[in-house]
């Protein structure tokens, strides 16, 4: 039956292409339009660790000013980054199955062979660093704990890094020289690009990560430059980075891995009484605030969906629905301009509930007609906005999964705008319409 | 006149109606409070930089070898930049305005660590930055060569300070600010020498210190990365940007030059998401309003075709073709009418959302009207050609069947 349907929607649509196309032409500007802006949404939103979710947290502690609060819309909130000694302190001490301290900073790169040197981004980050998220590694591995104590030189590059320096072979066991330094390649990764870069949301939320890897311990031992916010509530004075070291700026991400409830619950246990020492020393002035996410809360405290992407989004759907009115306009007349045949349908014995059938079966092919066309716009859509977006532009990839969702929300838009006029038409009485023959 | 007969026609073909009324309501919704946005936007994309952007160029320094010289690499660099034709003034900076990177800094105006904290977004330069941004000096005076410390023993408050306009008003209302001091919230303290025209800082959103709060310190930065602004004639800055590029990176002294780029560059970056959301929108606004047109031809051509034999017969008794002319603009009024209403409701519902949820202001009632007249204006437009394809209907139709 759903051949020989199909065989007549396909009939009547040819009957009148203008409308067809009409038809066609306005649901696929709403699906292209809702596809553009939902793969912007869905790429921003998406947890892009999301199998770990559970057992993650990034920790942070209220050691802000006892004047303001660290965001004064949002006062309850703890600033989302450490200072280096309590960083070290809850790294060293704390209660967990993983943990990782760590910041930013950067290099000049010296590639030899007369090419000129290059700043090169990096993590100084404790050993867990990659088993905690998860990093793939295409040659090595990380360092261990003895890296991680006595400061050893070693680094691990990102995949493009060790294209740019080694022409992406196996460069491990090779030396690289970092700000005149020599630090010995130890690891390699593959491909890895977390969108957003959720481990750390404060520089850059969209940047890609770090060309190098190198342990944590380095950047007190030689006094590495920070390369990420550095944010103070108090007048110190600093007479240079060895300064900062001492302070109360806060410049440290802290990751915990905890993997049952019971070990979250002694892990906040552990930093509450850590501050409250802490406290008794004179540093904390604010209250006790502490506070764990997990990555999905982390997304949402740095509201990394921009309200820009949801009006776009709203925006796109509201426009949606005024094509859905719009072809529901268009059905109606070409379903009662039809509905001559459709009668002697019914008085040939077809149910009213074939003829609705019938009717849907047509929407549904325009619906399908219009997914298509949908999913050509939104890629030209997602093309354009590459232009607007540039350095995000993995934001602006069509994967399956939207594809899916296009062509699905094509022939739901279809049939929706199809329903009532198919309904009209199967209950009109084919008497009215057999006299006039 | 004739608006009752219209209106009993319009309730007794309701779903036509309500679809055209309620693509207009839709309509009118998004393209008020898309209108206030993109409005909104383009201001800030234009909003005055105080600054010669066209005329700058910024170059980056990084010291990285272990025998790094911070002061005899700055004045070596200050001396050779300014010695080429073509540069007007250079200064080394801490940071690029309109960049989203910078440092920002609290003062006070007493030395009381409880006094209220005021932000400023500091730049540290030397006494050529007036010339080197393109800035006027307003009142007091200017930093003197010799006030300029390229490293600093510490990151305390230099002696002296010049501040925007916008910044001397932030902190003394309308009170002249030369000669006065401010306070770090550790009691040490510097005098504001002068005031200069408004330039705006690092960052576009920040409204603790706003955008044109910037303080100017007379000194160098803790680290080994450095910026230069670099001035140059007009007209002569594509040229000069790879030469200065060579020159900095032939010179030695064991750094590397990240980039030299336009000013340029971060104004399109920064506004990047701003253009964005302008040609989105537009896009949008644009397809809508069309999608909604072509929904108003569309069901008055059904409505005219499914009314011939009425139209004729009005024809036939003596009706003028102006009158069934008229008689479609009347209904599609009335329709545009209702779904106006019913869209300026909508507009502040979405406006009160989008305040609530992004604190964005609330829309003012002119961005209704003038997209209701708009729509009401389109939509008789678009009715125009069915309604004259019903005038042009004759008066035989009426004889013709039955």
């Amino acid at each position: 039956m759903l051949g020989y349907y199909l065989r007549l929607a396909w009939l009547s649509l040819k009957r009148t292409p203008a409308i067809t196309l009409l038809m066609i032409g306005a649901i696929a500007l709403g699906i292209g339009a809702t596809t553009t802006t939902l793969t912007v949404y869905h790429r921003m939103s998406t947890n892009p660790i999301a199998h770990r979710n559970d057992v993650l947290r990034a920790v942070t502690l209220d050691s802000w000013s006892p004047d303001r609060p660290w965001d004064s819309d949002r006062p309850e909130l703890p600033p989302p980054e450490l200072t280096y000694r309590d960083a070290v302190a809850i790294a060293a001490g704390a209660p967990a199955s993983r943990i990782v301290a760590m910041r930013k900073t950067s290099f000049t790169a010296d590639p030899g062979a007369g090419r000129p040197p290059f700043l090169v981004e990096a993590r100084l980050a404790t050993r867990d660093f990659f088993a905690m998220f998860d990093v793939p590694f295409a040659y090595g591995t990380g360092w261990g704990g003895r890296a991680d104590q006595n400061a050893e030189p070693v680094v691990v590059l990102s995949k493009e890094t060790n294209g740019k320096l080694f022409g992406g072979e196996n460069s491990v066991g090779r030396a690289l020289k970092l700000d005149g330094r020599e630090y010995r390649v130890i690891g390699v990764l593959a491909d890895w690009q977390p969108t957003p870069k959720f481990y750390d949301l404060n520089n850059g939320e969209y940047d890609t990560p770090e060309d190098v890897f190198l342990p944590f311990a380095l950047g007190a031992a030689l006094d590495l430059q920070p390369a990420g916010n550095v944010n103070c509530w108090k007048a110190e004075t600093l007479a240079g980075v060895h300064d900062l070291f001492g302070s109360n700026c806060v410049w440290h991400q802290l990751w915990a891995e905890l993997r049952t409830p019971a070990e979250v619950q002694r892990f906040q246990g552990w930093i509450d009484g850590y501050v409250a020492e802490q406290q008794k020393l004179g540093r904390f002035p604010r209250k006790i605030n502490n506070r764990l996410y997990d990555v999905d809360q982390w997304l949402e405290r740095h509201k990394v969906v921009g309200r820009d992407s949801r009006v776009l989004l709203i925006v796109s759907f509201a426009f949606l629905a005024v094509c859905v009115l719009n072809v529901v306009g268009l059905l109606l007349s070409r379903f009662l301009g039809g509905a001559g045949s459709s009668a002697i349908r019914r008085a040939l014995g077809a149910s009213r509930g074939e003829i609705f059938r019938q009717h849907l079966v047509e929407v549904g092919l325009v619906g399908a007609l219009a997914g298509l066309g949908g999913l050509a716009l939104g890629a030209l859509g997602l093309k354009a906005l590459e232009q607007l977006y540039s350095s995000y532009d993995r934001l602006t990839h069509l994967d399956l999964a939207m594809v899916l969702a296009a062509i699905a929300l094509a022939v739901l838009a279809g049939l929706l705008a199809g329903l009532y006029p198919a309904w009209r038409i199967c209950r009109v009485q084919p008497a009215s319409y057999l006299k006039t023959q | 006149m004739e608006i009752r007969p219209i209106l009993s026609a319009l309730l007794r073909n309701r779903t036509g109606a309500l679809l055209v009324g309620l693509q207009v309501a839709i309509t009118l919704a998004v393209i008020a409070n898309a209108f206030f946005i993109i409005e909104e936007r383009l201001a800030k994309i234009h909003r005055p930089t105080g600054i010669d952007s066209p005329g700058l160029i910024v170059a980056e320094s990084e010291g990285y070898a272990p025998d790094y010289e911070h002061a005899a690499t700055l004045a070596a660099d200050l001396a050779m930049l300014k010695a080429i034709p073509g540069v007007l003034a250079v200064t080394p900076t801490n940071s690029v305005p309109l960049s989203g990177g910078g440092s920002a800094n609290t003062y006070q105006l007493t030395p009381d660590p409880k006094a209220p904290p005021i932000g400023g977004n500091y730049f540290e330069v030397n006494s050529d930055f007036v010339e080197a941004f393109g800035l006027k000096l307003v009142a007091g005076r200017n930093f003197r060569p010799e006030e300029y410390v390229p490293v600093p023993p510490n990151n305390d408050l230099p002696p002296v300070l010049i501040v925007t306009e916008t910044m001397a008003k932030t902190l003394f209302g309308g009170e002249p600010a030369v000669g006065r001091r401010i306070y770090d919230n550790d009691g040490k303290s510097a005098e504001i020498i002068g005031v200069v025209s408004d330039m705006h800082g690092s960052w576009l959103d920040n409204t603790n210190p706003g955008p044109y709060d910037v303080v100017f310190h007379p000194n160098g930065g803790l680290g080994k990365s450095w910026r230069y602004a670099i001035r140059v004639r007009p007209g002569e800055r594509d040229r000069l940007i790879p030469e200065i590029e060579k020159r900095l990176n032939s010179s030695g002294h064991g750094r590397a030059i990240p980039w030299v780029r336009a000013h340029d560059y971060w104004l399109v970056r920064t506004f990047r998401a701003d253009r964005r959301m302008v040609v989105f929108l537009s896009t949008l606004v644009i397809l809508m309003t069309a999608v909604t047109a072509l929904g108003i031809v569309g069901l008055a051509t059904f409505q005219v075709n499914a009314r011939r034999k009425q139209i004729g017969t009005r024809r036939a008794l003596g009706a003028r073709r102006a009158d069934i002319v008229r008689y479609f603009l009347i209904e599609n009024g009335m329709l545009g009418a209702g779904g106006v209403v019913i869209g300026a409701l909508l507009a502040y519902v979405a406006s009160s959302w989008l305040t609530r949820a992004f604190q964005m202001p609330p829309l003012p009632p002119l961005y209704v009207i003038g997209s209701a007249v708009a729509l009401l204006v389109l939509g008789q437009l678009a009715v125009l050609w069915p309604a004259r394809r019903a005038g042009a209907i004759d008066p035989a139709v009426a004889t013709r069947t039955v």
